[in-house]
């Protein structure tokens, strides 16, 4: 990888209300903490929201990743509306319907399972990221 | 009978995933929502006024809401009043926090002990929040009464996407295209007391309008003449059902 890349953008829903939510942005943590901390790079969805300069700057610089804790699609929606562009949207209940054993329940707190499934949706995009960048790169490869 | 959708004290999180005190928001807001004022709380996902339709941005128009924001960008503040309606109150953990001197609140993804304490710190302003809003009979900014206290053992106080949908209609009035809020609600809650068009029929249709929706003064006579004509045109269609 060179230098020069910039950093994949990883965009969480902000789902409050679902615990399908929690797995997106507890997928988007364990990515950029652990996974791959030097290539990824979180941002709030919030500051789309708001329409910050710098978020804006940002989803428009570096290919995106969303992560989408329901249909709505709500982080893939503002990552879109604020021109950026996305390199993967993924969606937590796709990742559900691959793995019907880990079944997410809990939003202020995750249970067993949904941690799991939120590790396992990690490991995948981080396959992703290591696509756009064309090598594992940083942190605790999986 | 048909039920009005219930009006409670919206709380509007930012949840940015980017700092500790975005965490602190959340787990705060799910506090009273589950816990400390369940059944008079509900909240919607902030992306949702951008992402969602126009029952979603509704929801500060209809709801009395508190946002909660990490930091001094005030992300949900301002979020919520560009695309949904004023709120009645906000905090701001960060600032919270310097008031009570906690810092190194742990990280984003796993708070440590003050980072817990700040949670409890800001549902606890949260509630206080909550009581002032629902204590009050007049919304200062639309002189719309607020209603009493629902059920405090009512289940299913996260509204999240999927329950806090709100009807809107779109109106013209006094020359201009106005959203009318809870319309066909209001409609049948009336059609139900009220099977004919009648003095008192207009007047409980006005008050109920007004409850929800501000209403100009300048413009009441305006309002008055199209929402009677909707009702109207409202009872016959449901009369050829």
């Amino acid at each position: 990888m060179s230098e020069s890349n910039p950093q994949v953008v990883v965009v969480p829903c902000s789902g409050i209300g679902k615990a399908f939510g929690s797995v997106a942005r507890e997928a988007g943590y364990e990515l950029c903490d652990e996974l791959r901390p030097d290539t990824t790079r979180l941002v709030a969805l919030s500051k789309l929201v708001l329409g910050d300069k710098e978020a804006r700057e940002r989803v428009r610089e570096c290919p995106a990743i969303t992560i989408d804790g329901c249909k709505l699609m709500c982080a893939a929606s503002l990552v879109k509306q604020n021109g950026g562009t996305i390199a993967r949207e993924v969606a937590v209940l796709d990742a559900f319907r691959r793995h019907k054993d880990l079944k997410p329940e809990g939003i202020a707190e995750l249970n067993a399972e949904g941690k799991q499934l939120a590790r396992v949706l990690a490991e995948e995009i981080a396959a992703v990221v290591d696509d756009i960048y064309g090598a594992p790169h940083g942190g605790n490869h999986a | 009978m048909p039920n009005l959708p219930e009006r409670k004290v919206g709380i509007i999180a930012c949840s940015g995933e980017e700092i500790p005190e975005g965490a602190v928001t959340r787990l705060a807001a799910l506090k009273v929502l589950h816990e400390l004022r369940r059944g008079q709380t509900v909240t919607i996902c902030l992306p949702l006024f951008l992402a969602g339709g126009e029952g979603d941005r509704a929801f500060a128009k209809f709801h009395p809401t508190i946002t909660v924001d990490g930091c001094d960008l005030k992300c949900a503040a301002h979020g919520t009043e560009t695309y949904s309606g004023k709120p009645a109150a906000s905090i701001v953990v960060s600032q919270l926090a310097a008031e009570h001197g906690i810092d190194e609140i742990g990280e984003r993804r796993c708070l440590n002990l003050s980072g817990q304490k700040l949670v409890e710190l800001t549902a606890g302003r949260l509630t206080e929040l909550v009581d002032q809003i629902l204590g009050k009979k007049d919304r200062s900014h639309t002189g719309t009464s607020v209603e009493e206290p629902a059920d405090s053992n009512q289940s299913g106080a996260v509204g999240c996407s999927c329950g806090s949908k709100i009807p809107v209609t779109v109106l013209p009035i006094a020359g201009r295209p106005v959203e009318v809020i809870a319309l066909p609600l209001i409609f049948n809650k009336v059609r139900a007391t009220h099977p004919q068009m009648s003095d008192a029929a207009t007047q409980d249709l006005m008050d109920i309008v007004k409850s929800f929706n501000d209403v100009p003064k300048e413009a009441e006579s305006a309002w008055r003449e199209v929402i009677v004509r909707e009702f109207e045109a409202h009872c016959e269609r449901e009369r050829l059902k």
